[in-house]
């Protein structure tokens, strides 16, 4: 009962957030004469979202991002945690790829989406593969983290109950690697939205930076409005699944606390 | 204490007289309007006249300190619209679609008589007419802006779809996926890649859209505000910009030589092949007269545009644009 009241509560501030928001939001372009190219009203960008939605425009670009972000998700997460495993468990593997996987990070997504353009054609590969090299970095980091900060007494235990490398695997590291790399997830997980748009700003005639690009082109600032607004959602979506995830594969570790 | 007031006095005296006696070339500067441009592309060697115009003096003959920006042409033509600055280059197809948004800008000088959008292909592809391109392969950056609106007006005059040619939306890589023969063809501004291209060695056959249609090109936009509030400060900046055009027409080797303090790494790159693209972007100019726009090319323009939905409604183009300043 408690619960359920905490969770109306919360559910008021959200609303109240929302709301006051969207008043100041309104207060501001209306009083601020500011012409609607530049920053439309609350009242323009709810007037265009409804066009788009019922005439299916808004829908089938989501649909585009949502595919790029999804596979680039999983291939980030694949390799990032292949990777991962071989460099917490090798430190000769480890001396030879971490110069290169972290002088990577420094290399601006957005100077590389262009080559991957290039080397992959202008279809959804590229995207996906933008997403997925964002994706890679934190995950891969909180793997190797997560990984190594598994108890040595645990491996001894395994070690003495005669338990199998896969045994050790399932039974000992993904439980115990699970909350950091879970935190590497989430980051990972709102950065692949980032990286799929990212690849459709550079040459893409679908998905929601093509949106973007459409509005800004057609100097249509309600349309970049509402396309900036459903990658907003989707990313907080994407961060929400995780956050489920997380209460769903760590109950073990609040039964344990409790 | 007399004594400290006596010091006092005197450095007040000193810095009044030595303000009152600066050197005349910094009151003059103070007296400059000092006007950002938005260029909507990177610094290039088709920039020449504006920076032969600020290297030869006749932005400050007219009163004018210029400063140039680099920024998305997109975003110059909201910043003119909303009046935050006064001018912006940009192409021809922004002016009617922004108008038809409802934003008051208006354009003032023709840079280009001819629209400057090439369809390029690798001579193997035997496109050498544009009903050449059905079936095939084209790359753009995007469905948007000069490029795409060029490649449709074409589609449109010959009678053939989009539906009839393979879209692929490259982003700004077109020159790569042409030699990587990633596409078979691409729509280019026709006087940068395709010279870029030849000088790489490359046999290639160019279609002008220009050779097939009259439209609209890049030139000059200010805003209503500034059009009907301050007339004299647009007569000064376009003739400036038309003698700077003049000027590197007639003198096109020292205009280059200009551009070098202006586009960084000019100077290491190959000059023959920076050249021959200034000497390509000089057969597009309006030149007879200068800053002349053809009212035909506004109603080209006006019906691609209508056609390909990138407008929502007709405009009244006599308020679009003016050849008041034109010589």
């Amino acid at each position: 009962m408690k619960d359920i009241g905490a969770g109306i509560r919360k559910i008021g501030f959200l609303v109240l957030s929302v709301f006051s928001g969207l008043i100041l939001w309104q207060l501001f372009t209306s009083f601020s004469q500011i012409p609607s190219f530049i920053f439309p009203t609350p009242t323009e960008v709810w007037e265009r979202l409804i066009l788009v939605v019922k005439d299916g425009t808004l829908l089938k670009h989501s649909l585009i991002t949502l595919q790029e972000v999804v596979f680039g998700l999983l291939l980030g997460l694949s390799a990032a945690i292949i990777i991962g495993y071989l460099l917490a468990k090798s430190r000769a593997v480890e001396r030879i790829l971490a110069p290169y996987i972290v002088a990577s990070q420094s290399i601006p997504i957005v100077a590389i989406a262009p080559l991957l353009v290039i080397w992959l054609g202008p279809g959804i590969f590229s995207k996906i593969l933008t997403s997925a090299l964002i994706v890679f970095f934190p995950v891969l980091v909180n793997t190797v983290v997560g990984l190594k900060t598994v108890p040595r007494e645990l491996y001894d235990l395994m070690r003495s109950l005669n338990a199998s490398p896969w045994q050790r695997i399932y039974k000992l590291e993904i439980p115990a690697a699970m909350p950091v790399f879970l935190g590497g997830l989430r980051i990972g997980a709102t950065l692949s939205v980032i990286g799929a748009v990212v690849g459709e700003f550079v040459g893409a005639d679908k998905g929601l930076g093509f949106l973007v690009s459409v509005g800004r082109g057609l100097y249509d600032t309600s349309l970049v409005f509402v396309a900036v607004f459903t990658i907003v959602l989707l990313s907080l979506g994407l961060y929400g699944s995780v956050i489920f995830l997380e209460h769903r594969l760590l109950s073990w570790q609040k039964r344990n606390d409790d | 204490m007399k004594r400290k007031y006596l010091i006092l006095i005197l450095v007040v005296l000193f810095t009044a007289v030595s303000c009152s006696i600066q050197p005349e070339s910094e009151v003059d500067t103070d007296e400059l309007t000092h006007i950002r441009l938005p260029m909507g592309y990177i610094p290039n060697v088709q920039y020449a006249p504006f920076y032969a115009a600020v290297e030869k003096g006749f932005f400050e003959e007219n009163g004018i300190e210029l400063e140039f920006d680099y920024s998305y042409e997109t975003d110059g033509v909201a910043l003119v619209a909303a009046n935050e600055i006064q001018f912006s280059l940009v192409s021809g197809e922004q002016v009617p679609i922004a108008r038809a948004e409802g934003l008051p800008i208006v354009y003032v000088m023709a840079w280009y008589e001819k629209y400057p959008i090439a369809i390029v292909s690798k001579t193997e592809q035997n496109v050498k007419e544009p009903l050449d391109l059905a079936g095939k392969r084209v790359a753009l950056p995007g469905p948007f802006g000069a490029n795409y609106v060029g490649l449709r007006a074409l589609l449109g005059k010959i009678g053939l779809q989009e539906s009839d040619i393979i879209l692929e939306s490259v982003g700004f890589t077109q020159v790569e996926v042409l030699a990587t023969d990633t596409s078979e063809v691409i729509v280019v501004y026709s006087a940068n890649e395709p010279i870029q291209l030849k000088a790489q060695g490359y046999d290639l056959d160019v279609i002008m859209v220009s050779d097939y249609l009259d439209l609209v090109s890049n030139g000059l936009i200010t805003n209503e505000i500034t059009l009907a509030e301050d007339p004299e400060l647009v007569e000064r900046f376009v003739s400036a910009v038309m003698k700077g055009i003049q000027f590197s027409v007639e003198n096109p080797e020292e205009a280059f030589q200009f551009c070098i303090k202006f586009v960084e790494g000019l100077e290491e790159a190959d000059q023959e092949v920076q050249y021959q693209v200034l000497l390509a972007s000089q057969e597009l100019y309006q030149t007879d007269p200068y800053g002349y726009s053809q009212p035909e090319a506004w109603e080209n323009m006006q019906q691609v545009l209508l056609q390909m939905g990138l407008m929502k409604k007709e405009i009244d183009l006599s308020e679009a644009y003016t050849n008041d300043f034109s010589q």
